[in-house]
């Protein structure tokens, strides 16, 4: 799956790359406006990540042309005007989601797999993990075969851990991620440890291995140790 | 009162004033001439008599006409000058008391002294003042209706691009960068006026636009960095050598993060809606509002076991769909997050009103305070950065809605009054 950032803030371009270089994504990355434009006239990606206000021009802009040129790239907004006629306009110009900064690395992953599960469409819906598999266009997760019924709060934080595995997820990533707004509430109030652990008893219930582990006290990590 | 009807209202007075004034002198100048007049005639008669005396040596003969009337009068001894005088008389003809003219002086004819008098009627001059008094105050009568005709009739018509300024001008929405239009009105004043408001508005306007400029602006530059140091944490995370030894540091940089994170966004909201960035006629359902809400936090008010009773009536309102959102949001966060375990929240919802009361560990609260950003209960351990019901107030006051705290047996009771 190849990648393309543009992102202007080196630090955090770079902390992206890294990040997603690590859940096997091939990543490339520009700064600014006229290298982007560049790099996708001449390679296809699977998904592209847009900032908005970039040097040498407005990633609107760049979405635009892309939706002119007929390119069929997932494009996930990330952009630190919250104003809600960017969102509109970049949602309405064809752009497949938005993010605003700043955002977890963990959510952005999560976004960019759902794209590309949205735009492959014939091909695999399933995520699998050792003996678990996910069927994310039926929502049917299955053990060893057996159909496992779970919440949809559960639901989501298996495949959030999935698509993030072997990564320590913060228990507020978590909960953003689970809750949106009312994340502060749900974290304040230690919610993520009682579905944490509902999952968890599921998983091992139908057979699967224990891959949720604690963190310190910080979060969770999705691993096979 | 409208400020002709101020205007001509010392107009008025101030003309009565003067017509009085004026025909009061115009009486007494009048008056003097006309007596200055009679005297003339008088002194003519005088000098007529003396003439005659000294020709003829004997008195004339007396004619006495309607309006004059001579008597020759005997005296001891010769009376020396002339003396004029004023004086009322009675008109045996008509039985009316009216004034006349005296002038009386001496004449000696043949060695005998005699006073003479000439009388002539001041009836006319009386009759003169009169007129000119009627004439007066028909003119104070009709100064009074030409004001109100004017009042009634043209002063409408004068101020109508007024009016019509002031409409436009309450109309006008600094959000939307629509400018003032009015209407050239060939008044000086009202164009003036018309210049400098649309002159005023188009300054504001482009004023407005910085701020707006710089709400979107700060949020650039704030949520960068912190999106520089959460994806960096985030990093710093997935070593788990690092985390083992540095997890207190690290946990405390991402808890900061998140708190900053927060802040800002509630900050970056609340001065959205100060500048008035929300258009506010969408149409609301806002039964459907809460009932979503609290389905969203079911989950949350069980594990609290906290009861949830909900009332509510079909309610559309006008407003701001993200905004009332938000009212609902953080009113219901609040319930649940000063609540207790095992507690109570009670959402009634009516047309005028939409009420949600909590049970809480807190005592009762200052209503002054409630609404005062970064403003905290002492006693309050739970999380919040106490922007909240800041945000809930604002938005009420750019919606038209009030925010009203109470607690009455033991429990906290916030009302919206829609």
């Amino acid at each position: 799956m190849k990648i393309l950032i543009v992102e202007d803030e080196p630090s955090l371009n770079k902390a992206m790359v890294d990040y997603l270089h690590h859940q096997q994504y091939l990543c490339e990355s520009v700064n600014n406006f006229h290298d982007a434009l560049e790099k996708t006239e001449s390679y296809e990606y699977d998904c592209i990540v847009l900032d908005i206000m970039l040097p040498g021009g407005n990633g609107l802009e760049l979405l635009r042309q892309l939706k002119a040129n007929k390119k069929t790239e997932g494009v996930i907004i990330i952009s630190a005007r919250n104003e809600l006629d960017d969102k509109l306009n970049g949602l309405q110009l064809g752009a497949d989601d938005y993010l605003t900064k700043p955002f977890h690395l963990p959510e952005l992953s999560a976004r960019i797999a759902a794209i590309i599960r949205r735009k492959n469409l014939q091909g695999s819906t399933i995520i699998k993990f050792e003996e678990i598999e996910v069927d994310v266009l039926a929502k049917i997760v299955t053990i060893q075969g057996k159909e496992i019924t779970l919440t949809r709060k559960e639901y989501d934080m298996l495949l959030y851990f999935l698509v993030n595995r072997n990564r320590v997820l913060s228990k507020d990533a978590i909960a953003s991620h689970l809750w949106g707004a009312d994340a502060d509430l749900a974290e304040n109030l230690d919610f993520i440890y009682t579905h944490v652990k509902n999952l968890r008893k599921k998983l091992l219930q139908y057979g699967a291995g224990d891959y949720i582990h604690s963190v310190y006290g910080m979060g969770y990590k999705f691993s096979l140790k | 009162m409208k400020l002709f009807s101020k205007y001509n209202r010392i107009n008025i007075a101030v003309s009565i004033i003067v017509f009085l004034v004026g025909c009061a002198a115009f009486y007494f100048v009048l008056r003097v001439v006309l007596i200055r007049q009679l005297d003339d005639a008088l002194h003519t008669e005088q000098t007529e008599i003396i003439a005659y005396v000294q020709s003829h040596n004997r008195l004339p003969e007396v004619v006495n006409a309607y309006n004059q009337q001579i008597t020759f009068t005997s005296i001891e001894k010769p009376l020396r000058g002339s003396i004029y005088i004023s004086e009322k008389i009675r008109d045996r003809e008509k039985d009316e008391i009216e004034w006349s003219r005296k002038l009386i002086f001496g004449i000696t004819v043949a060695g005998i002294n005699y006073q003479a008098t000439v009388t002539k009627s001041q009836v006319e001059t009386e009759d003169l003042l009169q007129m000119v008094i009627m004439v007066g105050a028909g003119m104070i009568a009709l100064i009074l209706l030409a004001g109100y005709v004017i009042n009634r009739m043209v002063i409408k018509k004068l101020w109508k691009p007024f009016y019509t300024t002031v409409h436009e001008v309450e109309q006008f929405q600094l959000a939307k960068q629509q400018a003032l239009q009015l209407p050239v009105t060939g008044t000086n004043e009202f164009d003036l006026l018309n210049k400098c408001l649309t002159t005023m508005t188009s300054r504001a306007q482009q004023e407005y636009q910085v701020v707006k400029e710089f709400s979107a602006n700060a949020a650039h530059e704030m949520q960068t960095p912190l999106a520089v140091i959460r994806s960096h944490t985030e990093a710093l995370m997935q070593d788990e050598q690092l985390l083992q030894q540095h997890n207190a540091s690290i946990k405390t940089i991402d808890q900061s993060v998140n708190r900053l994170t927060r802040l800002n966004q509630d900050l970056l909201l609340l001065a959205r809606i100060e500048n008035g960035q929300f258009p506010l006629q969408e149409k609301i359902e806002l039964d459907k509002i809460i009932q979503q809400k609290s389905e969203e936090l079911a989950e949350l008010l069980s594990s609290l076991k906290i009861t949830c009773q909900i009332q509510t009536v079909p309610v559309r309102i006008s407003g701001n769909q993200h905004l009332t959102e938000v009212i609902v949001n953080n009113l219901l966060k609040n319930a649940i997050r000063y609540n207790v375990e095992g507690g109570k929240i009670i959402i009634n919802l009516t047309p005028q009103k939409l009420i949600i009361s909590n049970t809480s560990s807190l005592p009762a609260l200052e209503a002054g305070k409630i609404s005062q950003r970064f403003y905290r209960h002492p006693e309050t351990k739970a999380d919040g950065n106490g922007l909240g019901l800041s945000i809930v107030k604002q938005v009420c006051q750019v919606t038209g809605y009030t925010l009203q705290y109470d607690y009455q047996h033991g429990m906290h009771i916030f009302s919206i009054l829609l």
